[in-house]
């Protein structure tokens, strides 16, 4: 197993940033599978996600220097995704979030949803009802119910205060409710 | 697509990497990127600092405070020598020094209002502790000389000495029942108080400050009410009429016994530093 692999994510830049650049490869592995399902939340066109990782990876390497190895890699490169997902939708349109069968489950076990409905109707639903909440909700509320991310995790990707995640989290999940209850009122 | 195919988007990275088409951004741009950040936060709440105690001083030295005795007929006249671009300048500096905060995401873990309100409640104390110096009245002095400081400082202090429509203060220099003529940091000036009640002044003698509200008729200053003030209260003034006409060493229209009979042009004598 390389030595690469036992480092930390912190370990591993400070590593790159000195001695072996070619160990960002490693940091590329660690990544891709995580910000790709990231980024999916913001663009479904595979060949558009590919050139935003792409750009992501890119802009992580070339400011690896701007990073304090006294704090959370991910944070820092979750940020710098969010950043450019954010470029992306602002560059583009809004897109409709995809969601898989998982996360939809995560969203019915957190929601609530009352009735028992077609899975593949619900999908729709959720996937139209994220699409409408304003990013400044939708995006930590992907963070915390998809990425699984904590509050302060989330509170260092978006630079706010944790309180104030907290509170988006709550308004992001009660709007949502609402716009999946007057789909279901229509 | 990626998720299937990571290893694609790896190579393509590395080949760029290795190729020297993509590179690590110095050390020292990031270094220096913060260092003047720091120094444009530095500087801006310095300025406020010190542009809020220039503003008390103002208030404090100015004619701008005593137009509001007239009550509402001295409104105008406050609003006109009101420095509005010493505090527009607080504000634009203040939400400098916010907005260099927020791009920087040194305290984002604070909430931004607290922060905005801990930057306000810097600048009024340290600008009001500010005051207790003689800094503000220095800077005021220096905005007479050619200097570098006093011309960078003349644009927000200049308002104080300038010429008004609706108000007027100087120093009287002769007196009779229908003129008064001044002296103004700018120029001398005649002020008609023929259709006022002139009891207020009725202790007025060449040499003393003045302050009067009214309007601007061609070259005379028609008054519709006046006040004697006294020279400590309105500093700026003071410092304005001696730059301009010197100090003023008062003689009566009679020389005294044995007195030098070429007193002073109506009590005004040759300029000597103050």
């Amino acid at each position: 197993m390389p030595l690469s692999e036992h480092l930390t994510d912190e370990e591993l830049v400070v590593v790159i940033r000195e001695k072996n650049k070619e160990l960002y490869s490693e940091i590329i592995r660690r990544y891709t599978p995580k910000l790709s399902h990231y980024l999916r939340k913001f663009v479904r066109n595979p060949d558009e996600l590919e050139d935003v990782l792409q750009d992501v990876f890119i802009k992580t390497y070339r400011n690896l220097y701007d990073f304090d190895a006294n704090k959370k890699f991910s944070s820092w490169v979750y940020r710098i995704a969010h950043n450019e997902a954010i470029n992306h939708l602002k560059k583009y349109h809004q897109e409709k979030t995809s969601l898989d069968a998982q996360e939809l489950e995560i969203i019915d076990k957190n929601i609530n949803l009352p009735q028992t409905i077609d899975t593949a109707l619900l999908k729709i639903k959720i996937e139209n009802s994220l699409a409408q909440i304003k990013n400044k909700y939708r995006e930590p509320l992907i963070l915390y119910l998809f990425e699984q991310k904590t509050y302060e995790e989330i509170g260092n990707i978006l630079q706010i205060p944790n309180s104030t995640v907290g509170v988006l989290i709550m308004r992001g999940k009660n709007l949502l409710k609402n716009f999946l209850q007057s789909y279901d009122k229509r | 697509m990626t998720k299937d195919n990571p290893v694609n988007i790896e190579n393509k990275i590395m080949a760029d990497i290795k190729s020297g088409r993509v590179k690590l951004r110095s050390k020292y741009i990031f270094i220096a990127e913060k260092l003047g950040l720091g120094s444009a936060f530095a500087l801006s709440i310095l300025l406020a600092i010190l542009f809020f105690s220039l503003i008390l001083f103002y208030l404090k030295a100015s004619d701008n405070l005593f137009y509001l005795s007239f009550g509402s007929r001295g409104l105008f006249a406050f609003l006109e020598s009101f420095p509005f671009l010493l505090v527009a300048s607080v504000i634009i500096l203040i939400f400098i020094a916010g907005f260099i905060i927020k791009k920087s995401g040194a305290f984002y873990h604070k909430p931004f209002g607290r922060l905005a309100l801990g930057l306000i409640s810097l600048v009024i104390s340290l600008g009001f502790i500010l005051t207790f110096t003689n800094l503000a009245e220095m800077i005021e002095r220096e905005t007479f000389r050619p200097r570098p400081t006093g011309m960078f400082f003349r644009p927000f202090l200049q308002r104080g000495f300038e010429n008004r429509r609706s108000g007027i203060a100087g120093r009287a220099i002769s007196i009779n029942d229908k003129i008064i003529d001044i002296q103004t940091p700018r120029t001398l000036e005649k002020i008609d108080i023929s259709h006022i009640d002139t009891s207020t002044i009725i202790t007025l003698i060449p040499g003393k400050f003045i302050t009067a509200i009214g309007e601007r008729q061609g070259d005379v200053f028609i008054a519709k009410d006046i006040r004697i003030v006294n020279e400590e209260d309105i500093l700026m003034i003071r410092h304005g009429v001696h730059e301009k006409f010197g100090q003023f060493n008062f003689k009566t229209t009679t020389p005294p016994p044995g007195g030098d009979p070429t007193h002073c042009f109506e009590g005004q004598c040759p300029r000597q530093k103050i």
